[in-house]
């Protein structure tokens, strides 16, 4: 009670409520930007906010992911064009009742679907948080190392164009977390007589890198492509009858939304996709998804918002991510000198409430933003490519520099831009990569660790029955990308 | 079949009728850099006796390099058990890279490797006039604005209001000390 009270004491704080609200406004801004992802605003946004109070940076982050859930749908709605890739599910049905004349009914369904979800969501974070990290507190070396198998085995679903190039990203951000210094043995590994990499990789540039470069390189190409924009002056909210009638709906898909958020990888794309798909063969009229129906933009938009706290959950209980953008929320929490997993509940309890006040007061916050700017979030769409990807570079500069005050980073930033586009156009995701490099010392660490306590044989690892649940479930999240064809070929 | 539908078809990119010809390179790519790197992985010095055999830096990277090799042999041969998936992929690249993307990444190289010269202020002022430019904004007048005003916004920004320190850079040479 005494944790809950501070976490919260925290927030009521003039000026951390004004950060969150601040990370309230860029998370729908960057949302409703078509390009600009939440993602990449908290990869720009962390070595910024290393000199503020650290409870305060995460909580602005945790508002801001919030709202840039919410944020992406503007666009899907207004123009067709998805600020983030979870509310593609949403324009299925939010642009058809855009086009009917109805902008502003679309926005306020995705905004009320949305805070339903992510306050659904929420309760689970809180209540599922201090349970699974008990749980987590049992385990040893052995079993973490089973369960980071398990979590990076989990990019082979995760939402992208391949699962094996989603495992081999994943490889190769472990292998980035691999330079500079061997901590057991004081081995320098793969620093090329490079001074600056005996220290390592730090992984803030390559965020931004792969995040805002690569994103500002496909944008290039894309210059010339005008936008129709709907003009919505306010949202119109659902009234109490027509909320009463997609109570079912908006509980089954915020269930579904905090159920796939919760596990390792799956984020808030999956859950949109699943949270239609569900809308659609549940209802009584199927038939009106995709020409502007209520309920294909009330599924997705409950479902992608619960995912939103719903990944907080193993980040915040196991310091395992549940999605692209809780891996940045873990790396900032890395940054600010916390210890994410078990521990970070029970030696710093009152982040966690902090962190569940940030999220409730952004999921409030996002309705109130969007009520008063909704026409100012459809009007920022007409700000010129030619001046906004500037920008971005100009913030991308700046940020990989400040983190360290070295040119270097600025040189990784770069390179991870440009590398990161040429593997995104064969396919490769960037999001695999950060799971993999923010995950990379917790593997190799507990690899090492559980090593030396069972005399280097790694088959005594199956003797604990934690571990072989886990390896059980790698075999299966390994095999699931092949599940449709198998059961396919048996009917 | 239009020369654009041909592009599209996957079966069009296989060599033999067996593997994908792009994809064959992309391993090739990372069969040839995962090598390398094992290569310097052997190369790492032994952990002292001590420590004994699991503690050896190279173990951790080489287990890791192996699998990613391992993985990166199956690519080319992807699109014989998801030929759907490759199908968009190769949808995404069989557009050719503009020029503006390549002028872009020039660019950016450019900007990166005279950043430390110029110092980020500097690199700012050049950066938003430069890039709006490159890109064909032909409204100067909104350049000339632009590119004042949105590095000095950062610079109050993250200067003033959040204490970042910037490096002078060339700004030390033109603009003398007051004491």
């Amino acid at each position: 009670m005494e944790a809950i009270l501070k976490g919260l004491g925290l927030l009521l704080e003039w000026q951390n409520i004004l950060l969150i609200f601040g990370g309230v406004f860029i998370g729908v801004l960057v949302g409703a930007l078509p390009g600009l992802s939440s993602p990449m605003a908290i990869a720009l946004l962390m070595p910024f906010t290393i000199s503020l109070d650290p409870v305060a940076s995460i909580a602005m982050m945790a508002a801001l992911y919030c709202a840039g859930t919410f944020g992406g749908s503007i666009t899907a709605i207004l123009i067709n064009a998805p600020g983030a890739p979870p509310a593609v599910a949403t324009a299925f049905d939010g642009y058809p009742m855009a086009r009917n004349g109805e902008p502003g009914r679309a926005l306020g369904l995705a905004a009320v679907a949305s805070v339903f979800g992510g306050i659904f969501s929420l309760i689970i974070f809180i209540a599922a948080t201090p349970l699974l990290a008990e749980i987590a507190l049992s385990f040893g070396p052995v079993e973490y190392f089973g369960l980071s198998i398990f979590a990076l085995s989990m990019l082979a679903s995760m939402s992208g164009k391949s699962s094996i190039r989603n495992l081999i990203a994943g490889c190769i951000g472990v292998l980035i977390s691999t330079v500079g210094v061997h901590l057991a043995t004081g081995v320098e590994r793969f620093d090329f007589g490079v001074s600056e990499l005996t220290e390592g990789i730090h992984f803030v540039p390559v965020l931004i890198g792969l995040f805002a470069m690569s994103e500002l390189l496909t944008q290039s190409s894309t210059l010339q492509d005008a936008v129709r924009v709907m003009s919505a002056k306010s949202l119109k909210l659902p009234t109490f009858a027509e909320l009463k009638k997609l109570k079912n709906l908006i509980l089954r898909s915020s269930g579904l939304g905090t159920f796939i958020g919760i596990l390792p990888a799956e984020g808030s794309t999956v859950a949109a996709m699943m949270g239609y798909n569900e809308a659609k063969r549940w209802s009584k009229t199927p038939e009106k998804f995709g020409t502007g129906h209520d309920e294909g933009i009330v599924g997705p938009e409950a479902a992608n918002n619960a995912a939103a706290g719903g990944a907080m959950v193993p980040t915040l209980a196991l310091g395992i991510p549940g999605s692209g953008t809780t891996a940045l929320i873990l790396a900032a929490l890395v940054m600010h000198g916390f210890r994410p997993g078990p521990y970070l509940i029970t030696e710093t309890p009152e982040l966690v409430y902090a962190i569940f006040g940030a999220m409730l007061i952004a999921n409030f916050a996002f309705l109130g933003i969007g009520l008063a700017g909704a026409r100012f979030f459809s009007l920022v769409t007409f700000i010129p490519k030619r001046f906004l990807w500037p920008s971005v570079f100009i913030f991308s500069l700046i940020g990989s520099y400040a983190y360290s005050s070295a040119f270097f980073d600025v040189w990784v930033m770069l390179i991870s831009g440009i590398v990161g586009f040429f593997m995104m156009r064969h396919g490769f995701s960037p999001a695999p990569l950060v799971m993999g490099l923010i995950l990379g010392p917790l593997v190799e660490e507990t690899f090492t660790q559980a090593m030396v306590i069972h005399d280097s044989s790694f088959f005594q690892f199956f003797e604990s029955g934690v571990f072989l649940v886990f390896m059980v479930l790698t075999v299966i999240s390994l095999s699931s990308p092949f599940w449709p064809k198998i059961f396919k070929k048996k009917k | 079949m239009s020369k654009q539908k041909q592009k599209l078809n996957p079966a069009t990119n296989l060599v033999a009728g067996l593997v994908h010809k792009i994809d064959l390179i992309v391993a090739s790519i990372l069969i040839i850099g995962g090598a390398f790197m094992y290569y310097e992985a052997t190369l790492f010095p032994a952990a002292p006796n001590i420590l004994g055999d699991t503690l050896n830096a190279d173990i951790f990277p080489k287990m890791l390099i192996v699998l990613m090799i391992i993985l990166a042999c199956i690519i080319p041969f992807e699109i014989r058990f998801m030929p759907e998936k490759i199908a968009k992929i190769d949808k995404d690249r069989s557009v050719s890279l503009e020029p503006i993307t390549w002028k872009t990444i020039v660019l950016l190289i450019t900007l990166v490797s005279v950043a430390e010269f110029l110092g980020p202020m500097v690199t700012m002022f050049v950066t938003a006039a430069c890039f709006p430019l490159v890109w064909g904004e032909k409204n100067y007048v909104r350049i000339a604005i632009y590119s004042v005003a949105f590095p000095l916004f950062v610079y109050f920004v993250f200067n003033k209001l959040l204490g970042l320190f910037f490096d002078p850079g060339v700004l030390q040479y033109l603009v003398k000390p007051t004491n």
